[in-house]
């Protein structure tokens, strides 16, 4: 685990490590033109079919042709990929987290408070002298603006009697100042921490042994190559094991670097024979994932049906008296309700003939960027391709999402966002993604724990390394859109991992796991929150301080309260039904359509903040 | 998990009054340029917090074409038609508002029906006409009931965006519910 203090990285020279992976990537360059040359100079030149046909002569070649593939995967593997492009991502994580620190650390000083405790989780606490001057009635200036009192003159008059019966005020507004810049400078160093952390695994997996050579000319040159060849391919199938099974240590942007060296050849190969080795990797181009990820879900209802055929059959031999009986029949719901769910899911998303399904009403093709039973069950679904995207919208559900959702209420809630965005930005293309690739909590009781966020965190960071790494053209402009505790998954893994996005939005939120839109990584002006007068949520912040609160720091923008209660007596039907109002139809029992919400979202997602009301 | 009021309508039965009413909405507009899709859509319905999916709202939409939706017809008079027309029938305009952006300026009019159907003009990059059911039991999707397209849209064509609940294909050739015909009741028809 990294141990940077906030010293070491305010006066890290980020430039240098950037010029480092500059002159790796320089280094790169002037190499593959030495291969370039062997190949045009000899095996093309000097050493060419025209001046010398014999076995021997071709075989010098066949050999000269692939230690120059090995010298270059090995530069494109490592020197490339793994070393130059470290040292380039770390170089702009530790520099967007050094420029919070430019903002915040004079923040700090300014408002006389201390940061004090170990590099893992820093405290921001007010100064001894802080201290002193609250409790002798001298606060500073900024608190007694903060609280809104006039700065006592030194005598007991009025203005010093009013700021001693405001003592509590002032100290809890400076008390909470400080949790600010405590949750802002956590969020920093935890961003750089996982940035030293990546970059540190990225290295250490580099293999410790070269890389073979083909074999030596000689007698037993025809005995070795085959192994050789067999040898080469086989590195491919371990890396891409290692990657899907993230071991290799390499950034979503590593991964896609990777996939681009390979041959079409062995891209198709991997797709075909290892899907699970393509499908759930962040980096893969998203039409290669949706393919291997389709042949997986067919292979996984196929298994399942197998497995159910085997259970029944097990069941029928076994007597009702027997206590495997009951154990048998629920092992086959369990496994028939997985069967049923990935069903849907496929239904969703597919043809009569096999073929992709496309959403109707906007024209888009259904991508599968990943599916599991276990849990509560995940998928990832996107109506559109992310990669050719203008804009791109995920949408993080809450308590209760699951497998389930992802074929029914969630993917429809997806479909409408994605008909609006494609309303508001007629010109544009919005893929919209179904991120249900957390296991969410169950209930309301559950979803006061934030360690469904925490375990989230490093997938939906890297989901979102892998929007930025797979884009072909610009970048994307990429919102995450959180909902309910949606919205604790967004903020948690945008202030801990932190998460490459342009805008974060959050619908209905218990709080995202910090106190301030400062601690989140992403300009504050991109920060947007909506929690409509009457949702039950305003009265459980359980996971810190409300977004659309004003001293959150963000933006905020209209939804409606489209729901009443059914009777006087059933006051709290209203509060309750209204978390989940944001994106309702009107009826006469639900009198108001959430127009507002809907299209305020909308006009987010696709860069249209002047509309947003 | 309470059991939800009674609707007044099934998901089945929810779709023959909104069309009915879409096939209004036009009649009250003149210069009518037709639309370009319609197209049928649900929403999650949930209960307590708590997405039920025995429950489904649906959206019948209607949308015009990115010309026509740039025209001051559509865009201004449509919303004074419109607006004119549905309070003369009784129904209560529960939105009225216009945005105001830098390059446009978009606009939404919602009307709620006495029967709990809910209006929705909306003016932005497209415009179009969403009706919606609120809330109702969901249907088989064999009992869902083919209902021919208004506004100009070819029943069946390229712009009928329905197949997704005639897997079979869009029946367009058997005898089609009139939205202009709403009976009573839907119940002997189902």
């Amino acid at each position: 685990m990294s141990e940077m203090t906030w010293q070491q990285l305010r006066d890290l020279d980020c430039g240098a490590v950037r010029t480092l992976g500059d002159s790796w990537k320089t280094h790169v360059d002037a190499m593959l033109d030495q291969t370039e040359r062997l190949r045009s100079d000899v095996i093309d030149g000097h050493l060419s079919v025209e001046h010398y046909e014999s076995n021997t002569a071709t075989q010098v070649r066949e050999q000269i042709a692939m230690t120059a593939d090995r010298f270059e995967d090995d530069l494109s593997d490592y020197a490339s990929t793994r070393i130059a492009t470290t040292l380039h991502e770390a170089a702009d994580a530790f520099e967007a987290e050094q420029d919070e620190l430019k903002e915040l650390v004079p923040l700090i000083e300014q408002h006389d408070f201390d940061i004090e405790g170990p590099q893992s989780e820093y405290d921001v606490n007010l100064s001894g002298g802080l201290h002193q001057a609250i409790l002798t009635l001298d606060p500073p200036q900024w608190l007694c603006d903060m609280c809104g009192v006039k700065k006592p003159d030194g005598f007991w008059d009025w203005d010093t009697v009013k700021v001693l019966f405001n003592g509590v005020d002032l100290y809890g507004t400076a008390i909470g100042l400080a949790g600010q810049y405590q949750d802002w400078l956590r969020a920093v160093m935890s961003r750089a921490h996982d940035a030293d952390d990546d970059a540190a695994a990225a290295l250490k997996e580099m293999r410790e042994n070269p890389s073979e050579l083909p074999p030596q000319l000689g007698a037993t040159y025809d005995d070795l190559i085959g192994d050789y060849k067999d040898a080469v391919s086989q590195e491919v199938a371990d890396e891409a094991r290692a990657i899907a099974e993230g071991t290799s240590g390499m950034s979503p942007e590593q991964v896609n670097q990777w996939w681009e060296g390979l041959s079409d050849a062995e891209r198709d190969a991997l797709v075909a024979e290892h899907p699970e080795w393509v499908g759930p990797v962040d980096g893969i181009p998203t039409e290669s994932r949706d393919t291997a990820n389709r042949t997986l879900l067919d292979d996984r209802i196929d298994g399942l049906d197998t497995q159910i055929a085997a259970k029944e059959a097990e069941l029928a031999q076994t007597p009702p008296t027997d206590p495997q009986y009951s154990i048998l029949e629920a092992e086959i719901h369990d496994l028939q309700t997985d069967r049923d769910e990935l069903s849907d899911l496929q239904g969703e998303i597919t043809n009569e003939d096999g073929s992709p399904k496309s959403y109707s009403e906007t024209g888009q093709q259904y991508y599968l960027l990943g599916f599991d039973t276990e849990g509560s069950g995940q998928a990832i679904v996107s109506v559109g391709n992310p990669d050719t995207a203008d804009n791109v919208n995920a949408y993080v559900p809450g308590t209760g999402g699951d497998l389930a959702g992802a074929s029914g209420g969630l993917l429809d809630r997806t479909r409408t966002m994605a008909f609006d965005a494609q309303n508001a930005a007629p010109g544009e293309e919005t893929a919209t993604v179904l991120w249900m690739g957390y296991d969410a909590p169950d209930d309301l009781i559950e979803a006061t724990d934030s360690k469904w966020a925490e375990e989230g965190s490093a997938d939906l960071e890297s989901f979102t390394q892998g929007i930025r790494a797979t884009a072909e053209g610009d970048p994307s402009n990429l919102t995450l859109t959180g909902h309910s505790y949606g919205t604790t998954m967004v903020g948690t893994a945008a202030a801990t991992e932190g998460v490459d996005a342009d805008n974060l939005m959050f619908v209905a939120s218990p709080g995202v796991g910090v106190d301030t839109a400062s601690a989140l990584g992403v300009n504050e002006d991109n920060v947007w929150a909506s929690t409509n007068e009457s949702d039950m949520i305003q009265y459980a912040p359980v996971h810190g301080n409300a977004p659309v609160n004003e001293d959150f720091g963000g933006n905020t923008f209209t939804s409606d309260a489209t729901r009443e209660s059914g009777s006087w007596w059933q006051f709290w039907d209203g509060p309750v039904e209204n978390h989940s109002s944001y994106w309702d139809t009107g009826n006469e029992e639900h009198p108001v359509a959430n127009t507002t919400s809907r299209t305020n979202q909308s006009y987010i997602v696709t860069g249209q903040e002047d509309l947003v009301r | 998990m309470d059991t939800p009021p009674a609707s007044e309508y099934t998901q089945a039965e929810a779709y023959a009054p909104v069309e009915t009413a879409a096939a209004e909405a036009v009649a009250a507009l003149h210069d009518f340029p037709g639309f370009e899709q319609r197209s049928w859509a649900e929403m999650p319905c949930s209960r307590r917090g708590v997405d039920d999916p025995d429950y489904t709202n649906i959206e019948v939409r209607y949308r015009f074409s990115i010309a026509d939706s740039q025209t001051d017809l559509v865009r201004q008079q449509y919303v004074d038609s419109l607006r004119e027309h549905w309070i003369g029938k009784g129904y209560r305009i529960v939105t009225d508002d216009a945005v105001e952006g830098t390059t446009r300026t978009d606009r939404n009019l919602v009307a709620h029906r006495a029967d709990g159907v809910t209006l929705w003009y909306n003016v932005s990059g497209y415009v179009g006409l969403y009706i919606q059911s609120g809330c109702v039991p969901t249907s088989d999707i064999a009992d869902i009931q083919y209902i021919p397209p208004t506004g100009g849209i070819r029943p069946g064509g390229k712009g009928d965006k329905v197949e997704e609940y005639f897997p079979g294909g869009i029946p367009v050739t058997q005898q089609a519910v009139n939205p202009f015909d709403s009976p009573e009741s839907f119940e002997d028809q189902l």
